[in-house]
């Protein structure tokens, strides 16, 4: 079995392909709920040591809302979805009317609007890649953290820290509007769905 | 304020008489702040996983057991002495609440538990400790002092 580390320029550009047929179907999703346009950027595949991965998102303390979902099946991982403050009012401005100053003004019916769309985001992305790879995965109900950017990381560190020292970061980022709103959706995959994966999309060279 | 040693995810760092050792955004990791105060030799470790399960992985600071061993080690060959090191820990939180049964777990917990028990074993007291509930910590040792300081998000700054 293919370790992390060992993946190929080619298997990594199949990741990148996956995570933008997966971004392209949730970023549809998300405009049909906010009623505007929405678009994407281009995903990135990385791979990196625990605190450069931390370190390309942001300041560990920085404050972040999170919705985490955890997959099952023939993917096992984790799908987070990281917004920042200008991303979040977007949200909330279009679902319940409401501007937000700073994260400690997120209220219950804020936090399940933002549980929702990363919902509605994580299912349409997991549903692109199933239909694509012809597989079966499992979404856990979503569960909503606003606190710092750090110790959200530290669940899927824990989560793979045995088999590996590296996190698979496959990151789309959402557009919405004509301005510049950034909201990252990343999908963690274990090593072994990674290797099941690429299996199924015959490009496993084993 | 002297000079500040940061100590990354799976990582350690001792010094002696001045300055800090801080580590950032403690989720389900722990922070573990060995210190004696008589040298004023202090160490801050922070650990990932309560146990060493795969022997090859040459990252012995992600553990609470071999993280913690290789630590006291360190301080004894510095000069420090068991029945004065006390310990002081934070950390240990539960960043998300999930709903029915997870494979997540409560790691933070587990966490907690191995770190206690590492603690015991080698006869060190845990003088302070700001574990569990679901929010990341920033934790910082002053090496003057021994005190720890506990930064959070929307909490009052903590000293233990």
């Amino acid at each position: 079995m293919k370790s992390y580390e060992d993946m190929n320029a080619m298997e990594l550009d199949v990741f990148r392909e996956i995570g933008s047929i997966g971004i392209g179907n949730a970023a549809t999703a998300l405009s049909q709920v906010l009623g505007v346009q929405v678009s994407m950027k281009l995903p990135r595949v990385s791979l990196a040591g625990y605190n450069e991965a931390i370190a390309s998102i942001g300041d560990p303390e920085e404050i972040i809302a999170a919705v985490l979902v955890e997959m099952s099946g023939d993917i096992n991982g984790i799908m987070l979805y990281m917004l920042k403050l200008d991303f979040i009012n977007a949200i909330l401005a279009r679902l319940v009317g409401k501007y937000i100053e700073d994260f400690s003004q997120i209220d219950e019916l804020s936090a399940s609007a933002l549980e929702e769309t990363g919902n509605i985001i994580i299912s349409s992305y997991i549903n692109a890649i199933t239909k694509l790879a012809n597989i079966e995965v499992g979404l856990s109900v979503p569960s909503v953290a606003v606190n710092m950017l750090g110790g959200i990381l530290s669940v899927p560190i824990a989560m793979f820290g045995y088999s590996t020292d590296k996190l698979l970061m496959i990151q789309g980022e959402f557009l919405i509007g004509d301005t510049q709103l950034k909201g990252e959706l990343m999908l963690l995959p274990d090593v072994e769905s990674l290797n099941f994966l690429m299996k199924k999309l015959g490009v496993a060279d084993i | 304020m002297g000079k500040q040693l940061v100590v990354g995810i799976g990582d350690m760092k001792l010094g002696r008489q001045e300055g800090t050792i801080i580590t950032y955004a403690l989720g389900s990791c722990i922070g573990i702040a060995l210190y004696d105060p008589m040298i004023k030799l202090g160490a801050l470790v922070h650990i990932m996983l309560p146990e060493k399960g795969n022997i090859a992985d040459s990252n012995i600071f992600k553990y609470a057991d071999t993280g913690l061993r290789e630590t006291f080690r360190k301080l004894y060959a510095y000069g420090a002495d068991k029945r004065r090191l006390t310990a002081k820990i934070a950390g240990g939180a539960k960043m998300f609440d999930m709903k029915g049964g997870s494979s997540l777990g409560n790691i933070g917990d587990r966490n907690a538990q191995s770190v206690k028990r590492v603690l015991a074993q080698e006869g060190i007291r845990v003088l302070k400790e700001d574990t569990g509930a679901n929010y990341a910590r920033t934790m910082s040792i002053d090496l003057q002092t021994g005190m720890v300081l506990i930064k959070t998000f929307g909490r009052p700054e903590l000293r233990l």
